[in-house]
């Protein structure tokens, strides 16, 4: 079932970081898997509560939006990791070499652009929603039973924030591969093909 | 000058101010101040205070209920049981908290200043099956019902539950509610009375307040003459709301008829028991105001005064 | 800053309206040379906001406020409600080829009505609308049955092209029939009731099966060499294979009960579906690893979608400034041809795009551009029935269906047509002797059945109205 990942890793520095950063991405895109898991159960909680002791969780729709930060963001940087953000690969995929990772340098530094945006503005975001010196710490709540907002708020910069550093990293990576001329770099999602693409798509599936 | 104006949903009642203010302004400065209304393009209708705090528009409506820790101060004027019988009794009600400068100081923290506010009808309840017109009927019901009037309601024994808005009506022909708290033109536009069996005509439980605000630093940019024009329309503004809402109401009593749904007169001794239930949350709002550094007792004084003063005949 | 770049006249002359089409212009460009196209679109969007904000407020404090603006987009839009459905969908696909319904369910079609003619074909087809009863995802359900059917096809002497053909178009019928995790994401861009557009799929996706089993049987016939009928099934053999396809029927069974007798709301019910399944799923023994891996899998894969959903209305957000929506929609309803006509084109720019794009992506990055301009095109009254003789409403949900069988038959269409990569991709992992160019040449009498099913729509919008209609 496990993706098998395109991400060629050596003993390099630039190789070494990437794993570390991995960990800490594969285990936020667990927490968001988890969340989604948890999320069915609350649903048929209520459904179950709410039909058999007529009483539901209270805020259910509170609770689940607030939640919903989390698998909504939390695994970007993984999935910036594996390559899997869509695209349309109908260009790059027909490129190679140094071509090739002067596109993917130009793409990821316009990633880099926007998300430094968003983490300024997803910041501010959170800021308004947020403050030391309100009851809960909180200037937003939610509409039914008052939930302060600003924890899921909060979760988004950060998630930006990672990110922007698995950005700088490939970034770094591409920058190399540009520079050496590298067929194969390590850290960074290699080109497939479709049916390379397609193959794992399938083994995820797979007993 | 052109002012962007954040609203949602579509053209309805409760935008009927808007409209008609910006008609007024565009009239009276010959076409130089105008106001581009976008329904839902600019803003989510919970972030319309965050966009007037960070300049994207010039004016927006909200409700202060979407997000009560956003904006504390008015949320007095949405307590279950005030005793608000009239639109014209909620715009003065209205009026005499938004003047008071701990609302205005609390607003000027999102840079924004309160226009007008657009009265909202009582939400009434609208059921299926036998009407509930004592407290003893309320246990165990299933209401949509959002803050206090949903606090109040679980006080009588009645089960707040959490479905959305668009699914009311749904909820209410499945039987996952047994009644659904709107304002009129809300029943109307989500359907839940077509499927009703009763609506509460004088339960008068509490309603939302939803001001229509704009950003400081554009109102004080405006030139003299704009500004004065800008005031001096609100009152028409306000006057053209209540007129159309009057006659939504009009319609609203041949739509009752025309579905068969029963209007159901619920004893003043049974409103009394409810509104028993309501004075621990006033006193709850109270102490919570208060701690978070707001004249809570003040607020609330003011409040019931205007309630009483504003009565109508 | 200010004295240096005066945005104000930089942009003497150029009217917000053609800034806004150089913009799409330069999204466009993008997306093409490879960016990611939810960054792609958040950029553009970013950028188009800040012009707009620097024109008015200056360099310094346009560019604040347009991040600031950009920065609210994520948080307000991926955490509304009804769209916490869709990692739900996406986690039931694969719980449910755990619980092994997908190889029951194959084999009850294969006994029932495998002995049609191109019947394994036929049964693959109405296996894939039972398993979309409890799949959300048209990849994932395409990707499952290229597992299971296209062997048994092989063995049995089947054309390879068609029965690859059949996988990944089958596949497309699980965004049809409800649970579907694009007629969400339809419902919330355009802000209609999710309930009803789940419901108003659920016929057309049966006239879409049925007109697709018609295909195969047709085919079969024309060309007796695809495949033969699969006979000679006792009735004591048929009702054997039911019970392991009963979960699906139970599933079915539990979200239609739910809804219809007050357990749950439609939104409710499918998680209610997935409890289901999950259950089934670890009965069946799926240990820790295969559920973590399950999950890793579905985190993925909301992300992605996620992603595209608010990266996407970041730029829409922009357009909302540059009033580009409400210009074009006055454009299209004041064209001077009769509306069906005008509907035709916009349908025949889906297809050309949809050879180019990932159905989700393209639904997105096009809605909000075409629905208002086809709401414009109606333009009914209040309450009234408009120019395409339905009610505001009515055509929203009925474009709604009519837009998502289009991005489904991107699917399907080269040269970009995920399904059948998919199909390629478990062909050749199984070292099954089938290439991209096969799927794509199997699939194309089915391009051939989308568009008759899409004229059926057009010609009786009933079939996908009246059950919504039911609702009230
Ligand atoms: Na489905
Ligand atoms: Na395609």
């Amino acid at each position: 079932m496990a993706t098998t990942s395109s991400v060629l890793t050596d003993g390099t520095r630039l190789s070494r970081t990437d794993r570390a950063l991995l960990r800490l991405e594969s285990l936020l895109n667990l927490a968001a898997g988890i969340t989604i898991f948890a999320l069915v159960l609350l649903a048929i909680a209520n459904v179950l509560m709410r039909k058999l002791l007529n009483a539901p969780v209270p805020g259910y729709i509170d609770w689940t939006e607030q939640f919903m930060a989390i698998f909504a963001f939390l695994g970007l940087a993984y999935v910036q990791r594996e390559g899997g953000h869509i695209r349309m690969d109908l260009l790059v995929g027909s490129l190679k070499g140094r071509v090739l990772w002067l596109f993917e340098f130009v793409s990821v530094l316009l990633m880099l652009l926007v998300v430094t945006a968003l983490i300024y503005g997803t910041w501010f975001h959170f800021d308004r929603s947020f403050d030391f010196n309100a009851p809960n710490w909180s200037t937003d709540s939610s509409i039914d039973i008052a939930l302060p907002l600003w924890p899921a708020k909060l979760a988004v910069p950060i998630a930006f924030a990672i990110l922007w550093l698995r950005l700088i990293l490939q970034l770094w990576a591409y920058g190399r591969a540009l520079r050496t001329g590298d067929p194969r770099p390590v850290a960074v999602p290699l080109p497939e093909d479709p049916a390379e693409q397609a193959s794992k798509e399938a083994a995820s599936v797979a007993d | 000058t052109e002012w962007n104006v954040s609203l949602w949903g579509q053209r309805r009642a409760f935008t009927e101010h808007v409209e008609k203010l910006a008609e007024l302004v565009e009239e009276r400065s010959g076409g130089e101040f105008t106001m581009a209304i976008s329904y839902g393009g600019l803003s989510n209708n919970r972030e319309n205070l965050d966009g007037i705090s960070i300049g994207a528009f010039e004016m927006a409506q909200f409700c202060a209920g979407y997000h009560r820790d956003k904006n504390r101060a008015i949320t007095v004027l949405e307590l279950p049981f005030l005793g608000v019988e009239t639109l014209e009794q909620e715009v003065a009600v209205a009026n005499a908290v938004y003047a008071h400068p701990a609302v205005q100081d609390e607003m000027a923290q999102w840079n924004a200043r309160i226009l007008m506010t657009s009265p909202m009808p009582q939400y009434n309840l609208v059921g299926t099956g036998e009407p509930r017109d004592t407290v003893e009927e309320f246990d165990g019901m299933r209401v949509r019902a959002t803050g206090g009037i949903g606090q109040v309601m679980e006080a009588a024994g009645a089960v707040p539950t959490s479905v959305t808005a668009t699914e009311a009506y749904n909820s209410m022909e499945s039987g996952v509610v047994d009644a659904v708290a709107f304002a009129q033109h809300a029943h109307l536009s989500f359907g839940t009375i077509d499927i009703a069996d009763w609506w509460t005509e004088n339960l008068n439980p509490g309603t939302v307040n939803c001001p229509v605000v704009v950003n400081i630093d554009a109102y004080e940019a405006l030139s003299d003459e704009h500004r004065a024009i800008l005031d001096e329309a609100v009152g028409e503004a306000i006057e053209h709301y209540l007129l159309n809402y009057a006659e939504l109401l009009q319609r609203w009593d041949e739509v009752l008829l025309e579905k068969g749904v029963q209007k159901v007169q619920v004893d003043q001794a049974e409103i009394a028991r409810l509104r028993g239930n309501a004075d621990p949350i006033h006193q709850a709002w109270i102490e919570e105001a208060t701690s978070n550094g707001l004249p809570g007792q003040e607020l609330y004084d003011l409040t019931v005064q205007a309630v009483a003063d504003n009565a109508p005949e | 800053m200010d004295q240096l770049i005066d945005m104000r006249a930089l942009l003497d002359g150029v009217d917000t309206f053609t800034v806004s089409l150089w913009l799409s212009g330069l999204l466009l460009v993008l997306v093409v040379i490879g960016v990611r196209v939810a960054f792609a679109a958040a950029f553009i969007g970013f950028l188009g906001l800040a012009l707009h904000f620097m024109g008015n407020q200056g360099f310094d404090r346009g560019l604040i406020t347009a991040a600031k603006l950009t920065g609210q987009v994520p948080h307000s839009k991926a955490t509304q409600y009804a769209l916490s459905l869709i990692p739900t969908f996406i986690l039931i696909g694969y719980l449910a080829y755990y619980a092994g319904l997908t190889r029951y369910l194959f084999e009850a079609a294969k006994r029932w009505i495998g002995w049609t003619p191109g019947g394994l074909g036929v049964a693959t087809v109405f296996a894939t609308a039972g398993f979309a009863a409890v799949s959300g995802a048209s990849v994932a359900t395409s990707a499952v049955f290229a597992r299971i059917a296209i062997p048994e096809m092989l063995r049995e002497g089947y054309d390879k092209r068609f029965a690859a053909g059949v996988v990944a178009a089958g596949g497309t019928l699980a965004s049809l029939i409800p649970p579907s995790a694009i007629l969400v994401i339809y419902a919330i861009i355009v802000e209609q009731s999710v309930g009803k557009l789940l419901l108003a799929g659920f016929l057309p996706g049966l006239v879409s099966a049925l007109i697709y089993g018609g295909l195969v049987i047709g085919l079969a016939k024309l060309r007796p060499d695809l495949g033969p009928a699969i006979g000679g099934f006792t009735w004591k053999q048929r009702f054997e294979a039911l019970p392991g396809a009963m979960p699906i029927l139970l599933v079915v069974f539990i979200i239609v009960y739910s809804i219809y007798f007050g357990w749950a709301t439609p939104t409710e019910a499918g998680a209610l579906g997935a409890g289901v399944v999950l259950a089934m799923a670890l009965w069946q023994g799926m240990r820790w690893g295969q559920l973590k891996g399950a999950l890793m899998e579905a985190a993925k894969l909301t992300v992605m979608i996620f992603a595209m959903i608010w990266g996407v209305l970041i730029y829409v957000r922009y357009l909302g400034f540059a009033k580009l929506p409400e210009v074009f929609a006055d454009f299209i309803a004041g064209l001077d041809y009769p509306p069906y006509a005008i509907l035709l084109m916009i349908l025949l720019v889906y297809v050309v795009l949809g050879m180019f794009m990932d159905a989700i992506g393209m639904l997105i990055l096009t809605l909000p551009v075409t629905f208002p301009a086809v709401m414009a095109l109606n333009g009914a009254e209040a309450g009234g029935v408009g120019a395409l003789g339905m009610t505001n409403e009515e055509a929203a949900i009925w474009f709604g269906i009519i837009v998502v069988k289009m991005a489904e038959l991107c699917l399907i269409t080269p040269p970009i047509g995920l399904n059948c990569f998919v199909v390629a991709g478990v062909a050749q992992d199984s070292k099954m002797d089938i290439s991209v160019q096969d799927v794509f040449r199997g699939a194309s009498p089915f391009f051939i059945a989308d568009v008759a099913t899409v004229a059926v729509l057009i010609a009786f919008p009933g079939i996908v109205l009246w059950l919504p209609g039911l609702m009230g």
